[in-house]
């Protein structure tokens, strides 16, 4: 009788236990968040943390998650960030992780799994939210995780009223400039081509290099021209891509979009001269060390940039469009998915919740990557030089989401071509009109479905 | 009776013949063999590689590769590169292969140093080369205020000589040692006998070396050019197929269309082509340089 007994008190304790480890950390992470910790726990917030303690409680002993991670260079090294949250949280949870380059290794293994079998966590961009949904790979995920983060966070990630991505971080595209540079030469933030044409004149006068570029990456060809589509081109005709889909407009038609792709030349006319042999790392070292003003790029380069001087000065400004209204790029960026098919959906939901919930770690990630968070009540400690000129557009509502032009004018297939075709033709390998005539002849291939 | 049991026997060696080359064949056949199969079979599609559809698209993609202006390009990068590539790797194996074998001086030590840059991986030598063109040689220059172009890589017109300066590198070394080996089994006599005869050392080299060396040159001319058409992870880590498309090959045009642009079955149809035109250079390679062999 007395074994009977103690056995069921064990019993009771040991059940006890793991409802209050799961859901106790829960709570206890924001505590040791400082600041984060005050705020009383919201309907959300409650509603989130029970669902985590439901999910752990139904999670049964220990379970080993499959993670494809598509990473930029700017995230590797947050899995292992992730690892120590969640074995202090949910520590019969193990993630295995496979983290691979998102630009030419992601979708790649992505074909490969969507034949033999999702992992149950991936991890990539907003922007892949809409291919892989398409194929019906992706499960929706809860709002109890999806309410912790900001609104913003769902617009470009939600088809047929469900959200198939949780995005964690965002980050921000335009032009760099030094800002001390532009204080000593009397230079005004432009906002039309001709002020900033003024600036590349008095730049080149003085033996300044207008622009920062590292052309050998094609990719950041394919980068610059979505920034410039989106003001000349997305921000007037919002659905663009459909259209282009239909027939109704062309790259070999289109003003606007051909303005887009001449930007490149006005790059390319006023870059370093080598910028088909410069790497990023030394394009940047190179700004840095005030031999460029200026630089179209994203969020990625703050890291090099404050790696090779944290003191550096400098601001972001949208590249000014020909009607002279551009406005900042915002990027959602990491983006959490979830198998469809998992057979651990409580564990993934645990995982979710500690992505979700946890603002330490979130603080951690954002301020390792340079980057603007996409949960709420959480504020990332790193200092962003050009958080000032962000937030003046934020509250202008000067801030526009490049998932929309991503969406329709997909990266793989299109977009990255496109940009190869550009790249030959500023070698002058091809016309201009053979560069736009190839983009529209990938129509096909524009879209994610 | 003696018949019976040497038929036996023979079915018997056949069975253990069949025992030891079944395991290679297995792993041919999965590795190989029906991955060919599956390639032609998506060939004939317009499956995107992802859904579980895969539309009959019948010859539409094969009529589409001769519209293709980006993989004729592919085709043409890829020829250039292999002419090249063969032509430069098997001349210069040769000569150092002589050079080394006419009893010079250290002749471990320039085999070693020739010989090494092949045990590298390929994507590294492709890291490598790109920092010495970038980086590195553009550097020394300064130093000695010279002023060559070294940003190969970086213009259109410069890039294929680049990356046959890269491949190159890498590459001698290991046919240089196959023509070591044949030059090494080359009778003495031969060349002996020539002298008698009066030739000199160039014809000695024309007509005892070259025909003695055929079954060498056959095994380099189409290792060269069958890895030259396949060139795909130097590219990677190097050019990335730039600037713009002028080192696009067309396994990386393949890899990008099927992959990255989510058309497997056009990809296919690639891939289908490449692996005709690979088999048809190495037959008639094979064919041609075997005629000219020479018996010991």
């Amino acid at each position: 009788m007395k074994k009977k007994v103690i056995s069921m008190i064990l019993g009771t304790a040991m059940i006890a236990g793991v409802l209050a480890g799961c859901g106790g950390t829960q709570e206890a992470a924001p505590a040791a968040g400082g600041e984060e910790a005050a705020p009383a726990e919201s309907g959300e917030e409650a509603s989130a943390a029970e669902a985590g303690e439901e999910a752990a409680a139904q999670t049964e002993g220990p379970v080993t998650l499959t993670v494809l991670a598509g990473q930029s260079t700017t995230d590797a090294g947050i899995e292992d960030m992730i690892d120590e949250a969640l074995a202090e949280q949910y520590p019969d949870i193990t993630l295995e992780w496979e983290c691979v380059g998102w630009d030419g290794e992601f979708h790649p293994k992505m074909q490969q799994y969507l034949q033999s079998g999702l992992p149950d966590i991936i991890i990539g961009k907003a922007q892949d939210v809409a291919t892989y949904q398409a194929q019906g790979a992706l499960a929706p995920i809860d709002t109890a995780y999806l309410d912790r983060g900001l609104d913003a966070a769902r617009e470009n990630v939600t088809f047929d009223g469900s959200t198939y991505g949780l995005v964690y971080n965002a980050q921000y595209q335009g032009v760099y400039y030094n800002r001390a540079m532009f204080e000593e030469n009397g230079w005004e933030v432009p906002k039309t081509q001709e002020e900033l044409q003024a600036i590349i004149d008095d730049c080149k006068a003085k033996g300044i290099i207008p622009f920062a570029s590292h052309m050998v990456d094609t990719w950041s060809i394919g980068n610059v021209t979505m920034q410039f589509m989106m003001n000349d081109v997305f921000n007037k005709t919002p659905d663009w891509g459909d259209k282009f889909r239909a027939g109704e407009v062309s790259f070999s038609e289109d003003k606007a979009a051909q303005t887009a792709y001449q930007y490149n030349k006005l790059i390319y006319d006023n870059t370093y001269p080598e910028t088909f042999s410069t790497e990023q790392t030394d394009c940047d070292a190179r700004m840095v060390l005030g031999e460029a003003a200026m630089k179209v790029s994203g969020d990625w380069s703050i890291q090099n940039f404050l790696d090779i001087d944290e003191n550096f000065d400098f601001g972001i400004f949208p590249f000014p469009n020909q009607t002279g209204d551009s406005k900042l790029i915002f990027e959602p960026n990491i983006a959490i998915m979830t198998s469809a098919t998992t057979e651990h959906q409580d564990a993934v939901n645990c995982v979710l919740d500690v992505l979700s919930g946890n603002k330490d770690l979130a603080v951690e990630i954002c301020n390792y990557t340079k980057t603007a968070t996409m949960l709420k009540d959480v504020s990332p400690t790193w200092v962003n030089p050009c958080q000032s000129d962000v937030d003046k557009y934020a509250a202008d509502g000067m801030v526009v989401d490049v998932t929309l032009g991503n969406n329709q004018l997909v990266w793989g297939g299109f977009q990255e071509e496109n940009a190869m075709d550009i790249a030959a033709w500023l070698q002058g390998d091809e016309s201009f009109e053979d560069a736009l005539a190839a983009s529209d002849g990938r129509v096909d291939a524009s879209s994610a479905n | 009776m003696k018949k019976k049991n040497r038929n036996s026997m023979e079915k018997n060696m056949e069975k253990q013949y069949l025992v030891l080359v079944l395991p290679g064949l297995i792993i041919f056949t999965i590795g190989l063999i029906i991955p060919l199969l599956l390639a032609f079979r998506y060939s004939f599609t317009s499956w995107d590689g992802l859904s579980a559809e895969k539309p009959f698209a019948g010859l539409q993609n094969y009529i589409n590769l001769f519209r293709d202006s980006d993989f004729r390009n592919a085709w043409w990068f890829t020829f250039k590169f292999t002419i090249g590539n063969t032509i430069i790797q098997n001349v210069l194996a040769l000569v150092f292969a002589v050079a080394l074998d006419s009893g010079i001086k250290a002749q471990k030590l320039y085999r070693t140093a020739l010989f090494v840059p092949c045990l590298i991986s390929a994507v590294i030598v492709g890291f490598v080369w790109l920092k010495l063109f970038s980086n590195v040689l553009p550097a020394i220059n300064d130093l000695l205020g010279t002023n060559i172009n070294f940003l190969l890589f970086g213009e259109s017109k410069t890039v294929l000589s680049g990356l046959l300066i890269a491949n190159n590198w890498q590459w001698i070394g290991y046919w240089m040692l196959i023509y070591l080996a044949g030059l090494q089994s080359i009778p003495a006599e031969l060349y002996e006998a020539a002298k008698v005869d009066g030739a000199n050392a160039w014809t000695r080299f024309f007509n005892v070396t070259i025909p003695m060396l055929a079954p060498a040159i056959t095994i380099c001319v189409v290792g060269i050019t069958t890895g030259s058409l396949k060139v795909y992870d130097l590219l990677v880590s190097s050019t990335g197929g730039g600037p713009g498309r002028s080192s696009v090959s067309v396994i990386y045009q393949t890899y990008a269309t099927a992959i990255s642009g989510r058309q497997y079955g056009y990809g296919s149809a690639m891939s289908v082509s490449l692996v005709v035109v690979l088999l048809l250079v190495a037959l008639i390679q094979v064919k041609g340089l075997k005629s000219r062999e020479v018996q010991q």
